[in-house]
């Protein structure tokens, strides 16, 4: 659409341009708000007046803020982070990894900017700051209340690393098994044009428009009652699978099902089908001719799906909620749980803090795999 | 600052982990699942002391607690109920008596914690809340108002200050849609000497008493927040610190944060009194929270679990968590805080009349109440349309013939 | 492709889907033709409850299951045909209200009730999505190349966000004195309450809707975009066509199956909506249908739930999204044998 011929004029472009800054602003404003919130004593964020939400006069009053060279410097360290993650790290990926793992080299890559930008922010920065911020004066006095206290409330006094630690294993269980599964059934629903075939897709369909409260709240007792109903089976070691992970990663992944192959349905049917009959002339079985030659030119496909399945996993509730217990919870269920029915004012704001937390991951994922997306769903044309 | 954040996390990290003050070393591994409020944090976090303790506070306990009870064998030890969540525990026979371990064990409990039903201990109380009055002090006597004892008298007070102008909104009021919109009904009628069920478990709120109770709501929100359908306790707390109301009919467990320095700009001038009389009782219902004991567990479990549970609600928890709540256990020291809960009870207030049909009427209640308020239908058909929604769901519960 | 290696291919899946989805709904399905209940007895009891100092003892009647010998409640399982049905849907007030015109009492049938608002709501924001993500697909297509990064980064965090932090942050936006509301007050100058009144909410329900899936929807079209043949595009403009009707005549044809996929996946989200109910807790003004059901489930305090109503009100939701599917099944059809 580059050609010139299809040049706009100037009076089209602008407005253009304008709307979409007030999209962006529509989109980013309330998950800037909550992080503007999270940062304030809680008089100060459910305050009506939006200036003092921002500029915090309470949280100042109480002696903490930063200055303007805080400021200054931190949004530096951020931007240098954002630059180097989106213009040396694919670089950076695509060198060093060998070819079958570009997956692992981003999970590397990706640890290692996380603690990288961790270590500078948290660490190193405020060490600078105290020394330069009295000698600096004006530039060096505390402008902007703000503290990170509810954040050493979420992770430290509520241990709430637990919980990310416990999203950390559902989430990736959830993407591997989805994969793996999906990938197969992706692949034989695509090259299979049988009746059979179509019935399977429609009825994922169906499964796909189910209301989940339903499904899930027949789970519970079946699943607490487990170690009775499979003891016949299994004997003394039967499990409880009420609180397990495993158990909420695979209705998870069964619930995910029907999006994943009919997302992976569609990318497979755009891989031309002489590429694989190609590879069974050459003596390879179906297995073969979809692992050698077909899975090398799937990964837009896998990553763009994976990514679906990885948000699906990261923001459940519903199932999370009721099928997790405390010790297993992920961190969308406890974050709930601190709106409970007896919170105060700093419970809420703490809970801010943590909804952020929880936004942040999803933050640098996008960040990280967007460009993946967009190819992906390019070369996937999702064709429904 | 971030350096402080660091010593900060460091401290409580030591604070937390090197000292406990439990009486005694538990061996016998011991789960306990109740709601997530605060009291329940500084119980469990007590019992946690005496070591192999694991606390589930979850928000869906309600949801859990019978069938996780129910197991073989059960997969919590301990249970934190209210006067209504014991009674689906009970009904399944999944919590023991307790008497012999009262006996053994519990030299400290008063009479007063002992829940019997037919005179068998089921379940130990730790505390009692109840909604009651808290209002603002400093406005009340600006404009020589006296304390309303009534909700004639708490109008009357509502219009003088609406007239005044010196807060948003006269009156708050928990009057979100479901449980709390019930609750507040179930004050009043109890508030009216009504009684919610006839023989057979047949409903009974269509009279003149459920239309008092309606009538009082609808005058309330004349002087609420408009949005008092989606106003929860937290929310009514926070109009309170914000200085935004003067009056409101709250939990006794929300009077502690009125002082809190950090989130209140209206400390010390909030004053706790009786709920506002009805025609027959305080319009108010009496709630307990407690303890109950798996019945699916050995009984060396079930000994080793009470013990644990003892040394949660000792007097040291209660002196440590004072204002937390209004706690029954030896030890606590009602302070002003603790006034307005005290004078309801004293004043006669009923205790919530938990029991399977209540839970359904509980329902109806906070689905049908609110087409009232909003005016969609009147106090006749609003009351049949809830005593309707209640029997077909008795019906289907098998509970109405 | 033989059945066997067929079979081999999708086998996993497929058992999950059964395992985990099918006899979940099977058993939903039989659910909504039966009762359980427990067997009840009547016994008079005496509870003692704590108040303060002394305990208040009351003598009342109670009425209590029976237990077996293995201490289990006592049950009976009968079949009640199409009651719990008739029970949700509650034709007979249903008939009577339209009968006399009131539409009011109509819609005060939580069924009917559940059923305006969701249909409303599935049908008003499936233009706005494909529309606004349409438009902010072209935008995006029209911006710099020095913008485009970021610009699309920053369209799909509402999609990503997780949809309970999405739906509480955008009500701390509104609710009391939220900063947006405030923002009103002061441009129109007078008094607003947002959730004191049905329409405001449903307004609202419908706008956090589309901001959230709106971005998803400009992505799929964005990537649809890339795709477009640019010398159609030319020969459309020597042909004269305006910008306009480029838009209508190539762009959008090319689009087509995307919008009907965004239209089918859309569907059948809006029409199982539920967060929006909780986050925004609604309930006073609007439900929706898998509130509704949702309602039915949940225990009481007492540990009540309406499990067959709740069956029945599930089928029917079932029964109304395969009725809002049938037409884009019925091309789904056509590709799948034009395809083979």
């Amino acid at each position: 659409m580059s050609s010139r011929a299809l040049q706009q004029p100037l009076g089209l472009r602008l407005t253009s341009a304008s709307f979409l800054a007030i999209w962006c602003l529509v989109a980013a404003f309330p998950i800037f708000w909550i992080v503007v919130m999270s940062f304030k004593s809680p008089v100060d964020a459910y305050d009506p007046n939006a200036l003092n939400v921002i500029l915090g006069p309470n949280t100042l009053a109480a002696g903490k803020g930063l200055s303007i060279l805080d400021i200054v410097l931190g949004i530096v360290v951020i931007w240098v982070t954002i630059r180097l993650c989106a213009r040396k790290l694919p670089g950076m990926v695509r060198s060093h990894a060998p070819g079958g793992q570009v997956v692992f080299g981003w999970i590397i890559a990706g640890l290692v900017a996380v603690l990288g930008f961790l270590v500078v922010f948290f660490a190193i920065l405020p060490v600078v700051l105290n020394l330069l911020n009295p000698i600096l004066g004006p530039l060096g006095r505390d402008v902007i209340g703000m503290t990170p206290e509810h954040y050493k409330t979420v992770w430290i006094d509520r241990g709430f690393s637990n919980n990310f630690k416990n999203s950390l294993i559902v989430t990736t269980g959830v993407v591997t098994v989805s994969l793996t599964v999906g990938t197969l059934a992706g692949y034989g629903l695509a090259r299979s044009g049988s009746t059979l075939a179509f019935w399977i897709l429609i009825i994922a369909l169906i499964f796909r428009a189910l209301p989940h409260s339903v499904l899930v709240a027949g789970y519970l007792p079946v699943f607490i009652s487990s170690s009775e109903w499979l003891s016949p089976v299994l004997g003394e070691n039967a499990p409880t699978l009420y609180g397990k992970p495993m158990a909420v990663i695979a209705v998870l992944v069964a619930i995910n099902q029907p999006f994943t192959i009919w997302m992976l349905r569609s990318f497979f049917q755009n891989i031309p089908a002489e590429l694989d009959e190609a590879a069974r002339v050459d003596g390879c079985s179906h297995f073969q001719a979809f692992r050698r030659v077909i899975m090398p030119v799937m990964w837009p496909g896998v990553i763009t799906t994976g990514l679906f399945s990885f948000l699906l996993g990261y923001n459940d509730f519903l199932v999370t909620s009721l099928l997790l217990d405390a010790q297993n919870q992920t961190m969308v269920p406890a974050i709930a749980g601190m709106f409970n029915r007896e919170t105060t004012t700093t419970d809420q704001v703490v809970a801010v803090a943590a909804a952020v937390s929880i936004t942040a991951p999803l933050f640098f994922l996008v960040m990280a795999f967007q460009r993946q997306i967009v190819s992906g769903l390019t070369a996937g044309a999702v064709k429904g | 600052m971030l350096k402080k954040l660091v010593m900060a996390g460091a401290m409580s990290l030591m604070a937390s982990g090197a000292w406990a003050a439990c009486a005694y070393e538990n061996t016998t591994p011991i789960k306990s699942l109740s709601a997530g409020f605060q009291a329940w944090k500084a119980v469990t976090d007590a019992m946690a002391e005496c070591g192999n303790f694991a606390a589930s506070l979850d928000q869906d306990f309600r949801e859990k607690q019978p069938e996780a009870f129910a197991a073989k064998p059960s997969l919590y030890h301990i249970g934190g109920v209210a006067n209504s969540t014991m009674i689906p525990l009970l009904n399944a026979g999944t919590i023991r008596p307790l008497d012999d371990l009262v006996a053994k064990y519990g030299q400290n409990l008063t009479p007063n914690q002992l829940i019997k039903v037919d005179g068998v201990t089921y379940a130990i109380a730790m505390m009692v809340n109840a909604q009651h009055l808290m209002y603002r002090e400093d406005i009340l006597s600006d404009l020589g108002i006296a304390v309303p004892t009534t909700y004639a008298e708490m109008l009357d007070a509502a219009a003088k200050i609406k007239e005044a102008g010196v807060v948003d909104y006269p009156i708050g009021g928990t009057f979100k849609t479901g449980w709390n919109l019930a609750e507040e009904f179930v004050n009043n009628f109890l508030g009216e000497g009504g009684d919610f069920f006839t023989q057979g478990n047949m409903p009974n709120i269509n009279n003149e008493k459920g239309m008092a109770a309606l009538e009082v709501m609808k005058a309330l929100t004349e002087y609420m927040d408009p949005e008092y359908l989606v106003s929860d306790s937290t929310y009514v707390q926070q109009q309170f610190q914000q200085g935004k109301i003067a009056m409101a009919n709250l939990w006794a467990s929300r009077a502690g944060a009125m002082n809190d320095e950090a989130e209140s700009q209206v400390v010390g001038k909030v004053i706790m009194a009786a709920a506002p009389m009805g025609s027959a009782a305080p319009a108010s219902s009496l709630w307990w929270d407690g303890i109950v004991i798996a019945s699916n567990i050995s009984d060396e479990e079930a000994e080793a679990a009470f013990q644990v549970a003892m040394e949660g609600i000792d007097e040291e928890m209660v002196k440590a968590n004072n204002d937390l709540a209004v706690w029954l256990i030896p030890g606590y020291e009602p302070g002003a805080l603790a006034a307005g809960a005290a004078a309801t009870a004293a004043a006669g207030a009923r205790p919530y009349p938990a029991s399977g049909p209540m839970g359904i009427m509980h329902t109806a209640l906070g689905n049908g109440i609110s087409a009232y308020l909003t005016g969609a239908k009147d106090a006749a058909t609003t009351l049949a349309d809830i005593e309707a929604a209640y029997v077909s769901a008795a019906k289907e519960a098998g509970l109405v013939k | 492709m033989n059945f066997k290696t067929f079979a081999a291919f999708v086998g996993p899946s497929v058992f999950m889907m059964l395992l985990f989805i099918a006899f979940p709904l099977a058993t939903v399905f039989k659910n909504s033709f039966y009762v359980t209940q427990p067997v009840y007895e009547t016994v008079v009891a005496e509870t003692c409850t704590p108040g303060f100092l002394t305990q208040t003892c009351v003598t009342e009647e109670k009425s209590i299951p029976r237990l077996d010998e293995d201490g289990e409640i006592v049950t009976t399982t009968s079949y009640v045909g199409l009651q719990s049905y008739g029970n949700v849907l509650e034709l007979g007030r249903a008939w009577e209200a339209l009968s006399q015109g009131s539409w009011a009492a109509f819609q005060s049938i939580d069924f009917w009730k559940a059923l305006r608002f969701t249909l409303m709501f599935t049908l008003v924001t499936l233009p706005l999505v494909l529309g606004g993500g349409l438009a902010i697909a072209l935008m995006i297509n029209n911006a710099s190349r020095l913008v485009k990064g970021p610009v699309i980064f920053i369209s799909l965090l509402p999609f990503i966000i997780t949809p309970v932090i999405g739906a509480l942050s955008i009500n701390w936006l509104f609710r009391g004195d939220g900063i947006l509301t405030a923002f009103l007050e002061w441009y129109l100058a007078r008094d607003v309450a947002m959730f004191a009144q049905a329409w405001t909410i449903e307004v609202l329900l419908m706008v956090y809707r589309v901001w959230s899936v709106a971005p998803f929807a400009a992505i799929v079209f964005y990537a649809g975009l890339q795709t477009v043949n640019s010398d159609a595009l030319e020969s459309a403009v020597i042909d004269g066509a305006s910008r306009w009707q480029r838009l209508k005549y190539v762009v959008i044809p090319h689009l087509m199956p995307l919008i009907v996929f965004i239209s089918m996946i859309h569907l059948m989200d809006a029409y199982r909506a539920f967060e929006e109910v909780v986050g925004f807790s609604s309930q006073g003004y609007v439900i929706t249908l898998q509130w509704l059901t949702y309602d039915f489930l949940v225990p009481d305090e007492a540990g009540n739930r309406s499990i067959s109503r709740a069956s029945a009100s599930a089928m029917l939701t079932m029964i109304g999204i395969a009725l809002l599917l049938i037409p884009l099944l019925r091309r789904t059809w056509r590709d799948h044998k034009g395809g083979h």
